[in-house]
């Protein structure tokens, strides 16, 4: 995704991306333009299934990137992964 | 060559190869067991393309783009060819799709999720069978649009099977999907890898 990132970036299109904390380092070598970094496991980017607050936590604070102009911006969401009640997660 | 320690460095097979403790338990890694060291090469740039989002963030038009490998029910991308391959097949089929170019499967942000299908063999589904929001979060970004925080959420949402041909998505592939986005007069993108 780091190419979709760049190639689309140099079309004009503002991008950000989601990053789970095991590609961590991708944003920075591959020269992305703006990574949210969470610590959720693989198969999990947004949160754990049903958690829907986590998961629109986790896309709003994507989306806040965006209106950055100031270049390369890669920020760390700051809550640790959790799992949900339900039985499935 | 060799390590400080007089250790020979650990190839590329040696660390595929530590993963392969059951059948599926390495399901994160195990399609590095059938690339060279040439191929999995870690892509490095030293500049960053950026644009800058020229309209307010809650008057921009904003596409979800994810490498999750979900499509739509009746809209199959049939992966070389095969006919409602299976998420076993295409776990067994690794190898072929990251040497094969991807294809972008267009997912109406509106479709009920009984209509939608996940097959990835780069990564547990388990997850996303369960909740394709997960990693196709339509949930959250019809949230946000309607409580204002963006525009509007585009039309179609797109994924495609993040495992795939690095070169032929840098070259070919992506540089079309950027005129589609353009095309559907998208202002921003958020971007899913998986």
């Amino acid at each position: 995704m780091g190419h979709v990132q760049r190639v689309f970036e140099a079309a004009g299109i503002p991008t950000v991306g989601i990053y789970i904390a095991a590609f961590a380092h991708v944003p920075a070598r591959m020269g992305v333009s703006r990574a949210l970094i969470t610590d959720h496991p693989m198969g999990r980017p947004l949160g754990a299934p049903g958690d829907a607050v986590r998961q629109r936590d986790v896309v709003a604070a994507a989306l806040e990137l965006l209106t950055g102009t100031a270049g390369q911006t890669i920020v760390s969401f700051p809550h640790p992964y959790r799992t949900t009640a339900r039985p499935f997660a | 060559m060799t390590t400080p320690e007089g250790e020979p460095p650990l190839t590329l097979k040696d660390f595929s190869d530590s993963f392969f403790y059951g059948s599926r338990s390495n399901l994160d890694f195990k399609f590095l067991a059938d690339l060279s060291d040439t191929e999995t090469a870690a892509f490095a740039y030293d500049d960053v393309p950026f644009s800058i989002l020229t309209t307010p963030l809650a008057q921009s038009r904003v596409a979800l783009v994810t490498s999750s490998g979900h499509f739509v029910a009746g809209d199959d991308p049939k992966p070389f060819g095969v006919e409602q391959m299976t998420q076993i097949e295409a776990e067994a089929r690794i190898g072929e799709f990251i040497r094969a170019e991807p294809t972008l499967s267009h997912v109406p942000v509106e479709t009920p999720a009984d209509q939608l299908r996940v097959r990835h063999g780069g990564y547990p589904i388990d997850a996303a069978l369960i909740d394709h929001n997960v990693t196709l979060p339509l949930r959250a970004m019809r949230e946000l649009q309607h409580d204002g925080i963006i525009g509007e959420l585009a039309a179609d949402a797109y994924s495609f099977v993040g495992a795939t041909s690095q070169l032929k998505l840098r070259e070919r592939v992506a540089p079309l999907w950027a005129d589609q986005l353009r095309a559907a007069q998208v202002d921003a993108v958020l971007l899913v890898p998986v």
